[in-house]
């Protein structure tokens, strides 16, 4: 196929810059924890499993990935139901406060993570119920910063949904709820599943606003490595660094399959 | 098409039988948001007004504008919003810079397997932990980091660049973390672009450049202000970046609100930073907004 306006050159060499610039820090982390020596070095010394034997041995760093884990399975399932329920809202209402509540929902994204984190810890001293430096607190926030990626997602699974499947189903006899979970959900899991993956992702990964809120005996994975990095570059937090880089791959390539990753990009 | 649905339904309000109440779907969300969005939010507002008490949390309900006098007469402060929103303009610029070509690369490649093959790299460059992929840029651009060890190992420098704690350091490390929500807010506006409209002005004569120039990418300015934005309020939120690749040295907003609570323990000063903080967020996105409606004639 002869391309009429191909893409520049200067597009393609700046392109390569930027993906150097995505993907070197990420290869760095991977050699570091397979490294042999105690520093990286350029050229590598070798390659051994010491600081991946190191990890799982770690007091530090594999309970908090566990944390993490946690943290993160609670948070997708919590916020997949309340986000799937808005979803549905979102897209069928015709009510005027809908806008509103869009506008509500997005808001903790654009909320630095920090200010959203110092917001709740004053706001869980206040009312005193025992939620400051708790688990539940710091779940209670991963939630809220999750929401609106799996509204997204899931409402833009329900837009192309053909609306008059599930009316018929309805007008067959079928309750709204085995309307919904024997016809509506099976059409949307794809874009359900990719909301909960990028949901599970995002509270794995969050750093900012578990600042203010992590206590230090339940450390996540991210405020374990921040503190290690303070001090030195503990090849430790590498190793289990390869495991949290291979999770993050993993499902996004999974999501990738569930969903056509280009109909998320496409402007509606 | 409601008027189907009766026939078939035959119910008395049929279209109630057929779609039933929506509204309880919402009410969990709504609760949820207004106990533990908004209600924090007020609470953190309306800490910022009260006289600040070092090591005390507890609203005192004693009225003043004491906190943020503080900050707009200290030059410690307001140099600091001024640092927050210098920084954030130039990673803004440069991740447009660098970030415009490779969505463009990813829009318009007639290969479908490297456009998703890009498209699953920049993503999962997103959800990595921040933390984990600043590790690989302290790892490399350390005094003894890769980049300083390679340059003095073939002789190119003698003393190692100081390209870590320091702004130079903060501003390459926010533009790691941040390129890829600008890259993914580009290609969904390239792609939108029709390609016969540019190969019709290159078939009828115009240069590359001058395509791109006026077809390309006004028309992919909604793309552009949805990144720039991301961006710019991602970038002056951020406090592990600050903290690490500047290793304290360079003092954003973040940090200060950080230092405030953590080492000094004054509530009240802290959540006016913060307030101030998130005022500048909202401020860009009013000003989105309003270009937004300016230049690109509601196609968003």
């Amino acid at each position: 196929m002869h391309d009429v306006n191909p893409i520049p050159m200067t597009f393609k060499l700046v392109s390569a810059v930027a993906l150097v610039i995505l993907l070197v820090p990420v290869l760095v982390v991977v050699m570091a924890g397979l490294n042999s020596g105690d520093f990286l070095t350029f050229p590598p010394e070798g390659v051994s499993l010491r600081w991946v034997i190191s990890f799982f041995r770690s007091k530090i760093f594999l309970p908090a990935f566990g944390v993490s884990f946690g943290l993160a399975l609670l948070t997708t399932l919590i916020s997949t139901v309340l986000g799937t329920m808005t979803a549905i809202f979102l897209t069928r209402s015709k009510s005027r406060v809908k806008e509103l509540l869009r506008g509500i929902i997005v808001l903790p994204v654009v909320l630095p993570g920090v200010v959203l984190g110092l917001a709740l810890y004053i706001f869980y001293v206040w009312t005193g119920v025992g939620l400051a430096r708790s688990f539940w607190g710091l779940l209670i926030g991963h939630v809220l910063v999750t929401l609106p990626f799996i509204v997204a997602t899931i409402t833009a699974s329900l837009v192309d949904f053909d609306l008059s499947v599930e009316e018929a189903a309805r007008s067959l006899g079928a309750t709204p709820w085995q309307a919904f979970r024997k016809v509506t959900l099976p059409i949307i899991a794809p874009g359900v599943s990719a909301g909960t993956i990028f949901a599970f992702i995002i509270s794995f990964g969050q750093f900012e606003l578990t600042l203010f809120l992590s206590t230090p005996d339940i450390q996540t994975l991210p405020i374990a490595i921040y503190t290690s990095l303070r001090y030195a570059f503990e090849p430790t937090a590498a190793a289990a660094g390869i495991f949290a880089i291979a999770l993050v791959i993993t499902s996004t390539l999974v999501a990738s399959r569930l969903v056509n990753i280009k109909n998320l990009l496409n402007r509606r | 098409m409601a008027d189907t649905a009766i026939s078939i339904g035959g119910g008395r309000r049929p279209r109630r039988v057929l779609r039933p109440a929506l509204w309880w779907l919402v009410v969990p969300a709504v609760l949820f948001l207004l106990l533990f969005f908004l209600i924090p939010v007020a609470s953190l507002f309306a800490i910022s007004f009260d006289k600040t008490a070092s090591g005390v949390i507890t609203f005192q309900g004693d009225f003043t504008l004491d906190n943020f006098q503080r900050i707009f007469s200290r030059a410690l402060y307001f140099e600091a919003i001024g640092r927050s929103v210098g920084i954030g303009a130039v990673v803004t610029v440069i991740c447009l810079i660098i970030g415009y070509p490779l969505a463009f690369v990813i829009a318009r490649t007639l290969r479908p397997g490297a456009a998703t093959l890009l498209t699953i790299l920049v993503l999962s460059a997103l959800q990595l932990d921040m933390v984990i992929r600043l590790y690989g840029m302290m790892v490399l651009m350390g005094d003894n980091g890769i980049i300083n060890t390679v340059l003095m190992g073939v002789g190119a420098i003698d003393r190692p660049l100081p390209l870590m704690y320091n702004i130079f350091g903060v501003i390459v490390g926010l533009v790691q973390v941040t390129l890829p929500f600008m890259i993914l807010s580009l290609i969904g506006a390239i792609k939108s672009i029709n390609p016969s409209l540019e190969e019709a002005a290159r078939s009828l004569g115009s240069t590359r450049w001058h395509v791109m120039r006026t077809i390309t990418w006004p028309l992919s300015l909604p793309g552009v202000y949805a990144g720039t934005l991301l961006v710019f309020a991602l970038a002056i939120s951020s406090y592990v970046v600050p903290a690490l690749m500047g290793g304290w040295k360079v003092i954003t907003l973040p940090i200060h609100i950080y230092q405030q609570i953590a080492e000094v323990g004054r509530w009240q000063f802290g959540a006016a930073i913060a307030s101030i903080l998130f005022v500048t967020a909202m401020m860009a996105m009013a000003l989105y907004i309003l270009a937004l409606r300016r230049n690109a004639g509601g196609r968003v």
